[in-house]
């Protein structure tokens, strides 16, 4: 606590290090949220420069609710309720190369599939899934990004993924 | 053990490996990896942290916020001190001038402890902020020095400068008519780039442009310093214009010859007297409507 009093954000070393521990999470949020259309870095650019205007108020510990916050709103502000549009990363990793015809057809049908399932999700649901499932972080490390307790956690994802196999079977 | 919970501590990645045989075994688990593997295709863009870090510290450079923070205060600060101080500049580097109405006189000090007393009708303009180095004043009328010892003390006039050397002289400049009278000291007047250096009592006179010689003066001051304006073969004209100025009237001529040289004086403080004192001795009547008197010979 001590230390936090005399660390300042406003010292390049300090601020830096904040951005390295929370940029890319940041990132990811809003890409998951908003889909890339907004693009999601300019908004972590955005927020951390307003951080930086701001360091003399915000505290080192209250840093990463700020960017978070900043972020959100900027990002709020520009899709002004319009429709998410997501566009997920289309192209698979080849991982093996030995598919036949029929498979790469079937595969892009279920790659589809999935891609309008996901739009589909509720943007809570989708952050704290795709975070869990693409990020690999677990329920805890959610919990504590978003700021909402593990078992809130638990039940969105738990619920993405019902959502998921459902809409996928219906589509 | 429940499929929810199952699957649920898949998805946190907390299965140990007895649950992980359970889990293996049920029913949709090629259907949850199929999802699994499908999903990664939506991972995000690389996201190179440091690069991001690079752009974001470049633009809080390029924007330098921090320097306006302290830049535009202290821009305002910077413009009324500098709106002030030429104001101070200017009003103190401003000449000092120095205007006397019609029948009015007035003395100055110069900065120096110099006297000038300004008869009537005339404007002196001095620096106070050059006047260490540069004792010179500007005339345009009639006044009296008495100057304090010191460097040069010069009186621009119209027509010439006159250079003090000592200490007491009168100036008189008016259209076509200069006049300077050495009272003590040494005065140089330059008349048409030439000087001419005046003793005590010496004067200097130019009416129409011709050097007019005069007879010693013998007082030690002017006259119109104790109200009353004398002259001494002086044209007619200049005697006109003189009393114009004390008493702030128009006189008019008619049938006068202006150039005609008049002796004697008239007082400042009476106007019925200083009129018969210059009219009964050239013969001439007078007649006063409100500020114009009508001087005529008969």
């Amino acid at each position: 606590m001590d230390k936090q009093l005399h660390e300042n954000i406003c010292e390049e070393r300090m601020f830096s290090s904040i951005f390295n521990k929370h940029s890319k999470d940041l990132h990811n949020f809003l890409y998951y949220k908003f889909g890339e259309l907004l693009n999601p870095k300019d908004k972590v650019q955005e927020a951390f420069v307003k951080l930086w205007e701001n360091c003399a108020k915000v505290s080192p510990d209250k840093a990463k609710s700020f960017v978070f916050t900043t972020a959100n709103n900027l990002m709020l502000n520009e899709t002004a309720h319009q429709k998410v549009v997501l566009k997920h990363q289309q192209t698979k990793p080849k991982m093996y190369t030995n598919e036949n015809p029929e498979f790469l057809m079937q595969e892009n049908e279920y790659h589809d599939k999935l891609q309008k399932a996901l739009a589909n999700l509720t943007e809570a649901q989708r952050v704290a899934f795709m975070m869990n499932r693409v990020e690999g972080k677990r329920f805890k490390e959610i919990a504590e990004l978003l700021g909402i307790s593990t078992k809130a956690v638990e039940k969105r994802i738990y619920g993405a993924l019902e959502k998921l196999r459902k809409d996928i079977k219906e589509l | 053990m429940d499929r929810d919970i199952l699957i649920s501590k898949w998805l946190d990645n907390d299965l140990n490996d007895q649950e992980l045989e359970v889990f293996k075994a049920l029913e949709d688990y090629d259907d949850l990896v199929k999802l699994n593997q499908g999903l990664q295709a939506f991972k995000v863009d690389d996201y190179n942290t440091s690069e991001e870090l690079d752009t974001v510290l470049n633009t809080i450079k390029s924007n330098k916020k921090q320097s306006t923070q302290w830049f535009k205060p202290f821009m305002r600060v910077a413009a009324i001190l500098a709106v002030c101080f030429s104001l101070y500049y200017y009003t103190t580097t401003l000449d000092t001038t120095i205007t006397t109405e019609f029948a009015q006189k007035t003395t100055i000090k110069l900065p120096d402890a110099s006297n000038v007393s300004l008869n009537a009708k005339s404007i002196l303009t001095f620096n106070k902020k050059d006047w260490k180095h540069n004792r010179e004043v500007e005339l345009d009328g009639e006044a009296f020095f008495k100057v304090a010892k010191g460097s040069s003390f010069k009186v621009k006039t119209k027509t010439g400068l006159v250079t003090v050397y000592g200490t007491q002289f009168n100036v008189k400049q008016w259209d076509n008519y200069f006049e300077v009278i050495c009272y003590e000291g040494l005065v140089g007047v330059h008349y048409n780039s030439q000087e001419t250096k005046l003793n005590p009592g010496d004067s200097f006179l130019i009416i129409d442009g011709k050097i007019i010689a005069k007879e010693k003066e013998n007082r030690s001051q002017p006259s119109w310093l104790s109200n009353e304006s004398t002259f001494k073969s002086s044209p007619y004209k200049t005697v006109i214009a003189e009393f114009e100025r004390q008493y702030g009237v128009r006189i008019t001529l008619v049938n006068i010859d202006s150039d005609q040289l008049f002796t004697g004086s008239f007082a400042h403080d009476n106007m019925d007297v200083a009129i018969k004192a210059i009219t009964l001795p050239l013969r001439v009547t007078y007649s006063k409507t409100n500020n114009t008197i009508i001087l005529k010979r008969e």
